[in-house]
């Protein structure tokens, strides 16, 4: 673990999930994952350095799909990553599988 | 932390072999992921006449000019499969299975060697349809799952998600004898299509049909987009520029794989304008 890597990302729930999305100001981009896929972990970086990048403008959160099933069957998540760009409780966007980090960028910025 | 090439290769048919020379030539750390053989496909051929130089040869003799060619100038081929290839932002990340090897550039000559997609399994990428049973399978816990298998490591994978889900069926497209639990159901009938809207719901078998929440495809080589996914595919070739530039940043492709004519010497021309397109990549200040 790094020390103070990733508190750009939040890490949300099934409890918290709809308060931490649906009332963000701002859009969010919501990266669903698990600790045993392979292509999340490398997808982890990359959006860390999105979260970097364009944290002012974006929320970034992240939820683990073996903890938050409900969460998860809800937006019908069946392959991870799966990265959902939300504006309110509204899906704007839904990219399955890793995607190359300038692709992520101008669908986020799009959506701005 | 491993080290980090200044351009990977992917593939040692013409096209690859041509990029490498260049790429070492121009002085470049580079590392080329293929076959002893070079090209399956190049050694079967019976003749080849319109190579320049190299007239009336086989092209078991061609190859054997390239090998010769290659260690001439100390390049070494890494006899491993890359499974899956990331672009991370400013390099690459190329997974041999568990182990990754760090590129700044890639050149991707993987040849047209791969079987089409089955009707509606792109529509249903990630809806129900995915490659890599061992990554999803946790997904399908308590659900039904058909997995099309090519080969024989493919019953190792089928076997980790009959553990977790409710009903497996596994449909072999190869002949031999079949190393699965008990639990998993062996259909001996082809798959035709995948049925969904928005999530799949069966597959069509020559003969009747499977109702199923997933299905994977675990083919023996991927197509170039599920090799480097948000790559851009036209008509069945990666879409490149004139420079044999691809639709991200820093990587090339070259030879059959960015479309017709499959010739020797095309390819070969191609992996060699990559390699200087690469080159000059690397040699370019990056700025934003």
């Amino acid at each position: 673990m790094k020390i103070g890597g990733n508190n750009m990302i939040k890490e949300v729930n099934d409890k918290n999930f709809s308060e931490e999305i649906a009332n963000s100001d701002s859009i969010v981009v919501v990266d669903f994952w698990a600790p045993w896929c392979g292509p999340c972990k490398m997808l982890t970086p990359v959006m860390e350095e999105l979260a970097k990048e364009m944290g002012k403008e974006v929320k970034f959160a992240k939820v683990n799909v073996d903890e938050n099933p409900m969460i998860s069957s809800k937006y019908r998540i069946a392959s991870i990553p799966t990265v959902m760009v939300f504006s309110k409780d509204t899906v704007k966007e839904t990219m399955v599988g890793f995607r190359p980090k300038a692709d992520l960028k101008k669908i986020i910025e799009r959506n701005l | 932390m491993s080290e980090r090439y200044d351009i990977a290769i992917i593939g040692t048919g013409p096209a690859g072999l041509e990029a490498a020379i260049n790429a070492k030539i121009r002085n470049k750390n580079i590392i080329v992921f293929g076959s002893k053989e070079l090209s399956a496909k190049l050694v079967k051929a019976p003749k080849v006449n319109n190579f320049l130089g190299f007239y009336n040869v086989t092209g078991n003799e061609l190859k054997n000019h390239f090998a010769a060619h290659i260690a001439s100038m100390g390049i070494n081929i890494v006899n491993e499969r890359i499974n899956n290839v990331y672009a991370m932002g400013d390099y690459f990340a190329l997974m041999v299975n568990e182990k990754m090897y760090e590129a700044k550039a890639i050149i991707l000559a993987t040849g047209i060697e791969y079987t089409k997609p089955l009707k509606g399994e792109e529509k249903l990428l990630g809806k129900g349809v995915g490659y890599c049973a061992t990554c999803d399978a946790p997904l399908y816990k308590g659900k039904t799952v058909v997995i099309v298998g090519y080969n024989k490591e493919s019953e190792e994978e089928t076997n980790y998600v009959s553990e977790l889900s409710s009903k497996t069926y596994y449909i072999p497209m190869y002949r031999g004898e079949y190393n699965l639990n008990p639990n998993v159901e062996i259909i001996n009938h082809k798959p035709l299509e995948i049925v969904g809207e928005d999530r799949v719901t069966k597959v069509i078998l020559e003969q009747g049909e499977i109702t199923t929440d997933g299905i994977f495809m675990l083919r023996d080589s991927v197509s170039p987009g599920q090799l480097v996914p948000g790559l851009e595919i036209e008509e069945g070739h990666i879409r490149v520029d004139r420079n044999m530039k691809t639709n991200i940043e820093g990587c090339y492709a070259a030879g059959d794989c960015t479309g017709k004519p499959y010739q020797y010497i095309k390819a070969a021309g191609e992996g060699l304008v990559a390699s200087l397109s690469a080159v000059s990549y690397l040699d370019s200040p990056k700025g934003i």
